[in-house]
């Protein structure tokens, strides 16, 4: 209830040209954060149909030194590597995964990439929780949507999923749930976790 | 065992990272913003899942264009993300988003940015967690919760 259905594929944005005849699906985006290593891109690539892409986003820096007067790149110059997949859901409905990297020095980048996300999953190393922490602050903050999933690397869990959630200390509504990033349908359905979340929410306010 | 808890104040600062997150191979600092006559900023809000296609016009005059330009509307022929455009092309995203810029005012470049609000579209929300739904998985992990 709420918002008006908008007559099907149309639901994209706003053409600022009508010129081309080629109609392009409706993008959508979800976030894959968490710190080094834990399986980001792994998970990327489990659900994604093409081999997840290695971009490169430049951060503020790089914009406020580089400029047509003076060519040089300050010191400060940070280039990040994006990690993202992509999967047509139909031919009308496009979800793009971005993968980004944890530490809160690429603040502004996150920024960038979760602008308009439909929602976020965090990944955890249980054995390195505080390397999700920047996420999980981050996503609070912003108000975005999000699960936790702690990777099972070996098949199993090294920390009860309960004792997660109290070191975390995110909020109940919050899902904290384990998955494989390596697997199809368990990276599949903690996708759903997420956007089950997020449908949650906007039905409560709508 | 529990897992060490309680999160930092934020403000704490963090370990430095080894780079980002997976090595990359560095396009040049430089060049980029050449082709952009330094411009950066103009079309920062394009969101990154921006969908840019060729018009026909575009195609038309791919002859006409050089470098860059041409490269963008060639790689277009099908939609494309601003993303894809700068993995395929590979050019910093922020010189994608100024030459799609560029070429969205001379009329050879369709850019359909995002609807506002499309992330707390109940209908999207729908659309995409039944989608991901009915796709194929390969065999085997039932059991995952």
């Amino acid at each position: 209830m709420g918002s008006a259905p908008s007559p099907l594929p149309s639901a994209h944005g706003t053409p600022t040209s009508d010129l081309s005849a080629v109609r392009p699906p409706l993008p959508v985006k979800m976030v894959v954060a968490g710190g080094f290593g834990v399986g980001k891109t792994t998970a990327v690539a489990a659900v994604s149909e093409i081999e997840p892409l290695t971009t490169e986003a430049s951060i503020t820096e790089v914009a406020a030194g580089v400029d047509a007067v003076s060519l040089t790149p300050h010191k400060t110059t940070t280039t990040v590597a994006m990690d993202f997949g992509c999967l047509t859901l139909d031919p009308t409905l496009k979800l793009y995964l971005f993968g980004t990297p944890g530490q809160d020095r690429f603040g502004f980048m996150w920024d960038d990439v979760t602008e308009g996300a439909l929602g976020a999953l965090v990944v955890v190393d249980s054995r390195r929780l505080d390397d999700c922490f920047p996420a999980v602050d981050y996503f609070e903050r912003k108000g975005m949507p999000f699960a936790v999933a702690v990777n099972t690397f070996d098949g199993s869990l090294t920390h009860p999923l309960d004792a997660v959630r109290e070191a975390l200390d995110v909020t109940e509504e919050v899902p904290v749930l384990a998955f494989d990033a390596r697997d199809q349908g368990s990276v599949r359905d903690s996708l759903i976790v997420v956007l089950e979340h997020a449908l949650a929410r906007a039905v409560a306010a709508a | 065992m529990t897992p060490q808890g309680g999160r930092p104040d934020p403000a704490r600062p963090r370990r430095e990272p080894a780079g980002a997150d997976q090595g990359v191979e560095r396009a040049s600092a430089v060049r980029p913003f050449m082709v952009t006559e330094g411009r950066v900023a103009a079309e920062a809000g394009l969101p990154v899942e921006t969908q840019v296609v060729a018009t026909a016009e575009g195609l038309g005059q791919i002859g006409a264009l050089a470098f860059e330009r041409k490269a963008i509307v060639e790689a277009c022929g099908t939609p494309l993300s601003l993303a894809e455009v700068a993995v395929k092309l590979r050019l910093h995203l922020n010189v994608v988003r100024v030459l799609a810029g560029d070429l969205r005012a001379s009329r050879l470049l369709a850019v359909h940015v995002p609807r506002a609000g499309t992330a707390s579209d109940i209908d999207v929300l729908r659309r995409v967690i039944d989608g991901l739904r009915s796709i194929p998985t390969t065999v085997g992990s039932r059991d995952a919760d």
